[in-house]
């Protein structure tokens, strides 16, 4: 909003702020006017997002948005009233102690005439110098009862901005037979089943004493939405300051879930091993010996820079590239030192002393990336595994490289498994239901976690650095991966770049990988960079 | 100290004393300027740490730093360079003043409010004995608490007797493997 803002306009929208609708109602509004969600964001200037979750209730709308939003709904409410026959929709009926009122006519939500007690009309969350909210002693909530530690200005018990949750056992005291039941004509208003006011039977059987793994995940899931709702209700609206706060306490979460996930586990692992020398770092800046195989590869048959561009290359990014790599061979227990192929196994895993075979294809990604200087070299057993797979009878792209020693310890594959299923389910979670927080504290725990949990001082739980490289080398691995499927599908691999970023042409690549934000499908890269999107190259050379 | 590792090695197992390696990683908590003592801006930084308190004169004459005011303040102005051995000199005085500045913070994370620190402790490496002489040892993982100042105390003032005495208190707690973890690969903890 550039216009200056006026007075009057803050107090109208400090007027309808104190009459907003609980998010059920924003979403029954918008409904019963059959509008759709893009509709409103655009006509707010949000993204449809953000209208998303302010109707599911993950956060309250907050400027710029707000004034627009809230006339919006205004005129809706006096377009759509709400059914207030208790027996035609009973869970509105219960909002009826919220300050907006039941709002048959818009004078209504000025004067609230039984609904509301006048007490709980004019409550602002008591907020220090900052910004923030206050906690002091619990007590439970005066608009829903539910407890909370937030305050009124006056003092008294309240949920933070409007995160109530309005409660559906406890029907408020305010009658809403007392207001005069108004026409409905609301499709979407289905009898709802009677709600029985005796509780669910507890079932006498007793309960397993070990949790099924859906529900340690259903438990864990719990966690993480649980810190997202509590951040949130911290920040009171605020959601930059909610997501600063998320990603700030995301490598103590993410490494108790993994604490949690290991529970029952069946292996000991060693989180402070004695190290090799070659994975020490010699100092801070210094990187240590391990040679992770980024890749960092342009083909050099296609260049941006021909006198003719006419070939059309489609920039593809790799969703969650380093979440999906946590499903990795990693070792257990302490490296132990082997020479020769002794320590090259299928349960084995660490890092190798490697001489590898010349590369020879220069339309492919070398699987060792853009590495310089020829020689021995050391690598992890993930890209060990890339080359032995690469040398095999299926591929027979290059010879099996020589190892010449080895720091390796036996291995599983299912360490972090738990783990990584639980953040793919949050992170497909937060995409469907447009959660931003969500989504972004997921990426900051997967990421801050491999990257931490070798020698830093932000995270001393564990020192694995050769989890670290391993975790890298197999993001880079299965990046290659999906270079030579591509090829071998018919496509060109123009560049192959980072962890996630794969440049195609010369055919259909949505014949060849599933599009979408899954973490196994890939999407069109979007930037403003000159090579993203869909971009021109020219042919150079033979 | 405890145990009967009669001769240490003689079948090829490779480690150290526990007191050794809970000295190590104690070492390994503390952090201080990153920069090399060689470098402009670690000499600088170091300079700047000793000649900002009476503590960092007495970290100075305790590691032979002798040198008159002047050459001090030409140090500090950049105006001329020590010699190779006051530089060595000068790096052992910042690191000795450093240690003792943060060991009441060791003490304090170590001792957690009387909770004390879990302290993960491996074996050592066996992988050179043969199987008859092998000793059965896991990965052991115990809540060391009470000890933490005089092993701070210990590691600062370099009293080995004293941290491997602090060692026989952990190993105490280990219970009848005690005599297996006198020596270790490597101990580690989170504080």
């Amino acid at each position: 909003m550039t216009d200056p803002v006026s007075v009057e306009s803050l107090l109208e929208e400090a007027r309808l702020a104190k009459a907003m609708p609980p998010p059920e109602e924003r979403l029954r509004l918008r409904e019963a006017a059959g509008l759709t969600r893009a509709q409103v964001a655009t006509a707010v200037g949000v993204a449809r997002g953000t209208v998303l979750a302010w109707e599911n209730g993950t956060s309250t709308p907050t400027p710029p948005g707000r004034l627009k939003y809230l006339q919006l709904l205004e005129g809706l409410a006096e377009l759509h009233p709400a059914p207030v026959d208790p027996a035609d929709n009973p869970i509105a009926a219960l909002f009826n102690d919220q300050p907006y009122g039941t709002a048959p006519a818009p004078a209504a939500a000025e004067t609230p005439a039984v609904a509301v007690p006048a007490a709980l009309t004019g409550l602002e969350t008591l907020r220090g110098p900052d910004g923030r909210a206050i906690e002091g002693d619990p007590g439970p909530c005066v608009r829903c009862g539910v407890e909370t530690t937030y305050q009124s200005t006056d003092g008294r018990p309240l949920h933070s901005g409007a995160m109530c949750q309005p409660t559906t056992t406890a029907p408020s005291p305010a009658a809403p037979a007392a207001v005069p039941p108004a026409p409905a004509p609301v499709p979407a208003a289905a009898p709802a089943a009677a709600v029985s006011p005796v509780p669910a039977p507890v079932p006498t059987r007793p309960l397993r004493r070990s949790k099924s793994a859906e529900r340690a995940e259903a438990d864990l899931m719990g966690l993480i939405r649980g810190a997202v709702e509590q951040e949130a209700e911290r920040a009171g609206g605020d959601e930059d300051a909610a997501l600063e706060a998320l990603i700030g306490r995301a490598i103590p979460d993410v490494m108790h879930l993994f604490n949690e996930t290991r529970a029952t586990a069946r292996y000991e692992y060693t989180a402070y091993p004695a190290l090799p020398d070659i994975l020490h770092k010699p100092s801070k800046r210094e990187p240590d010996q391990i040679w992770e195989a980024r890749p960092a590869y342009n083909n050099p048959a296609y260049s941006m820079r021909a006198a003719q561009k006419d070939v059309k290359v489609t920039a593809l990014d790799v969703n969650a590239a380093y979440l999906s790599a946590l499903k990795v061979w990693l070792p257990i227990g302490k490296l132990e030192h082997t020479t020769g192929m002794d320590g090259v196994g299928p349960k084995r895993s660490g890092v190798h002393l490697i001489t590898p075979a010349p590369w020879t294809h220069p339309h492919l990604p070398d699987p060792l990336g853009d590495r310089d200087t020829p020689g021995a070299l050391w690598v992890t057993d993930a890209t060990l595994r890339l080359l032995l797979r690469l040398s095999g009878p299926k591929w027979g792209l290059t010879e099996a490289p020589t190892v010449h020693e080895s720091w390796t310890s036996g291995a599983t594959e299912n360490f972090l498994d738990a783990l990584r299923k639980l953040l793919v389910a949050a992170r497909s979670e937060a995409i469907e239901a447009g959660d931003k927080l969500l989504l972004e504290y997921v990426k900051a725990m997967y990421s801050k976690f491999v990257s931490t949990m070798g020698e830093s001082v932000h995270n001393r739980e564990m020192v694995r650095p050769d989890w670290m490289h391993l975790i890298h080398a197999q993001a880079f691995a299965l990046h290659c991966g999906r270079a030579y499927k591509a090829h071998q599908a018919g496509l060109d691999v123009v560049a192959l770049k980072h962890t996630d970023e794969l440049h195609v042409t010369g055919g259909d690549w949505r014949q060849v990988f599933t599009e979408g934000r899954g973490v196994s499908e890939l999407k069109i890269k979007t930037g403003d960079g000159k090579a993203s999107g869909e971009y021109l190259v020219g042919k150079v050379g033979g | 100290m405890a145990g009967r590792w009669m001769e240490f090695g003689k079948y090829g197992a490779a480690g150290a004393p526990g007191g050794e390696a809970l000295g190590i990683a104690m070492e390994g908590m503390v952090r201080g300027i990153s920069s090399p003592v060689d470098s402009e801006r670690g000499r600088a930084a170091r300079l700047n740490y000793l000649t900002r308190s009476d503590a960092g004169y007495e970290a100075m004459d305790r590691a032979g730093v002798h040198v008159s005011p002047r050459t001090l303040m030409a140090w500090l102005a950049e105006e001329r360079s020590p010699n190779k051995a006051n530089l060595a000199r000068l790096d052992a005085a910042y690191w000795d003043l450093r240690r003792r500045n943060v060991a009441a913070d060791l003490k304090a994370r170590l001792n957690n409010d009387g909770r004390g620190t879990r302290v993960e402790i491996n074996p050592v490496n066996q992988r050179g004995v043969e199987q008859k002489y092998r000793r059965d040892l896991a990965p052991r993982s115990i809540n060391v608490r009470g000890v933490w100042d005089r092993a701070v105390d210990a590691w600062m003032d370099d009293d080995q007797d004293e941290l491997d005495a602090v060692w026989d208190e952990v190993l105490d707690l280990i219970g009848s493997d005690y005599d297996g973890y006198s020596f270790v690969s490597s101990v580690g903890w989170s504080a």
